[in-house]
């Protein structure tokens, strides 16, 4: 047994349960007696409801109860919007009244004996609407426009210097504007919820980021204690953002199940999914750029404007990581946003960052062109230690480290620079790179973790394990810190019963977890450790000097004791630690938000006093082809320093998804909106194309050692949001590469290049 | 690129084209009725079937709606094949019938009667030994959140057993129709390279 399991790249832990079918994911649980939900959405984007005729939905055999507004109205009470101190992904209530905000709002759920009698009689059910012509998003005439900063308490544009002047006195510049499109999530499991109660406690059977939350937020609107609500969702089939956030479904499927007496289950359609949930807000962007000859930037000037839903201001917000990414003296920027009828739009994997380092980068990259320029060579250029805006000093920055190991593996001083140089038969070669970073966030968390006798231990915490390898990468924190083989470790996740854990957003999970386990652990070496030094070999012995290694408490020297006669000497039983760890620099609150299941992440790179992040170099071959201008990438190549890694092979299998990401959001992604009617159009997945096997590249990771103790004790940042920033501005580089033909607008197709 | 649809693979690439003839019946017995007027049967029909699953026959009285898919994971508790569309497009639910590939929640419990179904939790032996399809899997981390992986495996034997993994080219192809959200795809190619040559003189069809 190796003495230090972190950083080593054991198989999930979890692996054989999902190889086997074993794993019971929220959707697989199965209850005695269910009856069946089936949803009817809205057919139109805004208006009123003027009629539901329910006869004929009624008549059909099995059908038991059909909730509208009609027998729904002041049952769910308000739980807020997330970013407003509250819970919900969209404050829209359930079932509240006749008005429609959205196209595919919730307006009825029927429940029947069976899936398909539910699914029969939602067929039937008939409501009739008032339309009013909605706005769709951008060039819609209803559309209206705030300011971030207006709609979002504690929103700042970053700035500093004055970018304006400094932009008209430089010699060499750019503007351009860019636009990114919707994305949907998709991730492969439904949005699902089964809900049963059992006496007086609702339990929750749903697929989410973040048990707690839907604790709180689901008491909250049923006027429960939340300890009467319980919410398990051990797997998550897929997540990406989309779970993070309570819905509108989990409060309707709680009352019915409470007013049938039964446990309800409701599976929604594929088409539902997109949108009783979030998707990622499209964006239109507007960038300046400048340098001096020698290619030090004097201004940078980003502006964008983003989609959201009339009720509530979700902000993307990009700005705040693009006015950081280097070193410029003279920074505005602005964010605006477009209030249209549509669903509130949400996280989606690097959310601030996909859009709007597509902008930055590609701006960079025809700054680089205007330059003459390599484009690496004008990032080394404006490389920097500290971040402009307030001065803070990066933590760590491996970005040129990066570019410099990615540049020597991809072989990027074969390339030529101009383009349409490259060529193969009838395919035009491009290469091309960007940058990529993610702010490396952590929040408050808790853990109880226990050692019995016969030298298992066991962690449990609500944190959860969206595909990342939480399970795996907790074990190992727990297993290096007591001592144990992986093998002796268990973990339990994904259970609002357990002590709180953050949202899995924002990449915090494995910082904010291994640190607060690895916190527990300690507790319960120094329990040991007390008693060891008592009597026995290490009698006498300075405690704080012991450690837990292979099985036995020892010293420097070597001296040990085995953990079997050190556990009986410190206790009859089991020892258990409860710990809860506060990362350095949060305000005490976050800890008593982390109880109330409230959304509370620190660090990252605005706030201080140390600007923390996980940098990247991607570089991208493209071929595009002379005559049809189809683009196929060909390879990919990544190089991440993302602090330590604490288990290489699930940091790379998420590294390597987050590129195939980040070609889908370049070539394929875009939920295609009907702009008469504000609604979506491809909304199943044969037509949202995300990409498939054969699109999937050869896809090189290389992970840089980083050892950064300033981001937290152990170390570590948060890569699973870090591979698929970036990606799709060095495809969109490439392309330039390989044909001359700037494409500013996502995705990319065929006809961007005709 | 090839995109000529690989024969015998349903899935997102061929579902337009000759692989999906089978969805026509499943997908007009579910038909929104508000679409086109039908009246509402009285009472619900009941179908009594034998679904011969992973080796053991089970008897069934079903609505006759009931897909293969719902009838695995509600009637028989073998939630391992999964719900990701419902609709054919994703592959999540891919089942063995006879050996080959189909997707189960575009067959009817019916049409899969007398038939020899194979799911995920058929494949390990009865002292937990893994398939090696899925020891592949778990050697080269081929999943991340492991909700396409039962269908992916499934495909993927499907694949090796239909002649389909000649080159890895011809695997990405075969395998398109098993969706993966999480993009382990390079990962999924490389462990049925690795299973194939382990699977000579195997094969997967016990019902």
């Amino acid at each position: 047994m190796p003495d230090t399991m972190i950083g080593q790249s054991p198989i999930r832990i979890d692996g054989r349960a999902k190889v086997t079918g074993a794993a019971r994911y929220p959707s697989d649980v199965v209850v005695p007696n269910p009856a069946w939900a089936f949803l009817v959405t809205s057919a139109i984007a805004l208006g009123r409801i003027t009629a539901i005729e329910e006869a004929e939905a009624r008549a059909v055999p099995g059908v038991l109860e059909i909730l509208t507004h009609r027998n729904m109205r002041g049952t769910v009470r308000d739980a807020g919007f997330f970013a407003a101190g509250g819970y919900a992904a969209e404050t829209i209530r359930p079932l509240e009244d006749d008005r429609i905000w959205h196209d595919g709002q919730i307006v009825a759920m029927v429940l029947a004996d069976s899936f398909e009698a539910a699914r029969e009689a939602a067929f039937r059910l008939r409501v009739d609407y008032a339309a009013v012509t909605p706005a769709a998003g951008f060039g819609s005439a209803s559309a209206t426009t705030e300011p971030a900063a207006k709609a979002r308490q504690g929103h700042e544009d970053p700035q500093v210097g004055d970018a304006d002047a400094a932009f008209a006195a430089a010699p060499v510049k750019i503007e351009a504007d860019y636009a990114t499109p919707t994305q949907h999530h998709n991730p492969i499991e439904l949005f699902t919820t089964t809900a049963l109660w059992e006496g007086g406690k609702l339990v929750i059977h749903e697929p989410s980021q973040y048990v707690t939350g839907i604790r709180h937020g689901v008491a909250t609107q049923l006027g429960l204690d939340p300890q009467q609500v319980r919410v398990e969702s051990h797997y998550v089939g897929g997540a990406f953002g989309s779970k993070g956030s309570l819905t509108q479904r989990t409060a309707l499927v709680a009352i019915a199940a409470r007013r049938l007496g039964r446990p309800v289950k409701l599976v929604p359609t594929r088409d539902q999914g997109f949108t009783i949930a979030t998707y990622r807000a499209e964006t239109r962007q507007h960038v300046k750029l400048a340098a001096d000859r020698d290619g030090k930037l004097q201004a940078l000037v980003h502006e964008g404007t983003e989609v959201t839903s009339r009720p509530d201001p979700y902000k993307v917000a990009g700005t705040q990581t693009t006015a950081r990414m280097y070193d410029c003296p003279n920074v505005r920027t602005k964010v605006t946003l477009l209030h249209a009828d549509r669903n509130t739009p949400g996280f989606m994997r690097s959310p601030p960052e996909v859009p709007y380092m597509f902008a930055l980068e590609s701006a960079v990259d025809e700054l680089a062109v205007a330059l003459k320029l390599d484009p690496i060579e004008l990032r080394r250029r404006n490389d920097s230690k500290k971040e402009p805006i307030k001065g803070l000093p990066w933590s760590s920055r491996g970005l040129m480290r990066c570019y410099e190991a990615g540049a020597e593996a991809f072989g990027w001083s074969r390339r030529n620079p101009e383009p349409r140089s490259m060529r193969e038969g009838d395919w035009l070669i491009g290469w091309g790179c960007a940058s990529t970073i993610y702010p490396t966030h952590i929040g408050a968390a808790t853990a109880r973790v226990t050692l019995t006798p016969d030298g298992q231990a066991r962690v449990q915490t609500a944190a959860h394990d969206i595909g990342t390898g939480a399970y795996t990468v907790i074990a190992q924190a727990a297993a290096e810190m007591l001592g144990l083989p992986l093998e002796k470790v268990q973990v339990a996740l994904g259970d609002s019963d357990l002590p709180p854990a953050p949202v899995a957003g924002g990449s915090n999970t494995t910082a904010s977890v291994c640190n607060v386990v690895a916190e527990a652990c300690g507790q319960i070496r120094a329990r040991l450790a007390r008693a060891a030094v008592e009597d026995g070999p290490l009698k006498g012995r300075d405690p704080a000097s012991l450690k837990l290694v292979s099985g036995e408490l020892r010293a420097a020297d070597g001296t040990a004791e085995a953990l079997p006669e050190a556990m009986s000497r410190a206790a009859n039983g089991a020892i258990e630690a409860y710990a809860e760890y506060l990362p350095q620099g949060m305000p005490k609150e976050s800890m008593r938000k982390l109880y109330s299941g409230k959304q509370a992440l620190g660090g990252g790179i605005a706030e201080g006093p140390l600007a923390m992040a996980a940098f990247g170099a991607e570089f991208v071959e493209v071929r595009v082809h002379a005559r049809t201008a189809e683009v196929r990438v060909p390879r990919v190549l990544g190089a991440f320093a993302a602090g330590r890694i604490v288990n290489p092979r699930t940091a790379r299998s998420q590294l390597m998804g987050g590129l195939i990401w980040g070609i889908g959001s370049a070539l394929h992604e875009e939920t295609e909106i009907d702009h008469g009617r504000a609604r979506y159009v491809n909304d199943n997945i044969l037509e949202y194309l995300i990409p498939v096997n054969a699109d999937a590249p050869k896809v090189e990771v290389m992970l840089l050692e980083e050892t950064d103790t300033g981001v937290n004790p152990l170390g570590i940042k948060g890569l699973g949001e870090l591979g698929n920033v970036g990606t799709n501005a060095a495809i969109a580089n490439a392309v330039f590469h390989a044909t001359g033909r700037r494409a500013r607008e996502l995705p990319i197709r065929i006809e961007s290049l005709l | 690129m090839t995109t000529q649809p690989t024969p015998g693979v349903v899935g997102r690439r061929s579902l337009l084209g000759s692989g999906a003839v089978s969805a026509a019946a499943p997908l007009l017995a579910v038909a929104p009725a508000a679409a086109q007027p039908t009246p509402i049967l009285k009472e619900t029909a009941v179908l009594d079937l034998v679904l011969r699953v992973n080796g053991q026959e089970h008897r069934l009285a079903l609505d006759p709606r009931v897909t293969l898919l719902d009838a695995l994971r509600e009637e028989l508790g073998l939630t391992g094949a999964k719900k990701g569309c419902d609709q054919g497009q994703c592959g999540a639910c891919t089942v063995l019938l006879d050996g080959r590939r189909v997707l189960s929640c575009l067959t009817l419990a019916a049409r899969a009667a007398g038939g020899a179904v194979t799911t995920i939790e058929g494949l390990a032996t009865e002292d937990g030994g893994l398939h090696p399809m899925q020891q592949a899997f778990l050697d080269h981390d081929a999943f991340q959140c492991g909700y396409c992986t039962p269908g992916q495996i499934m495909s993927a034997i499907g694949c090796v057993q239909e002649g389909h993994a000649g080159t890895p080219d011809e695997i990405r192809e075969a395998m398109s129709g098993n969706l993966c959200r999480c993009a382990a795809y390079p990962n999924i190619v490389a462990a049925i390279e690795q299973a194939k040559p382990q699977m000579a003189g195997r094969r997967t069809e016990r019902g």
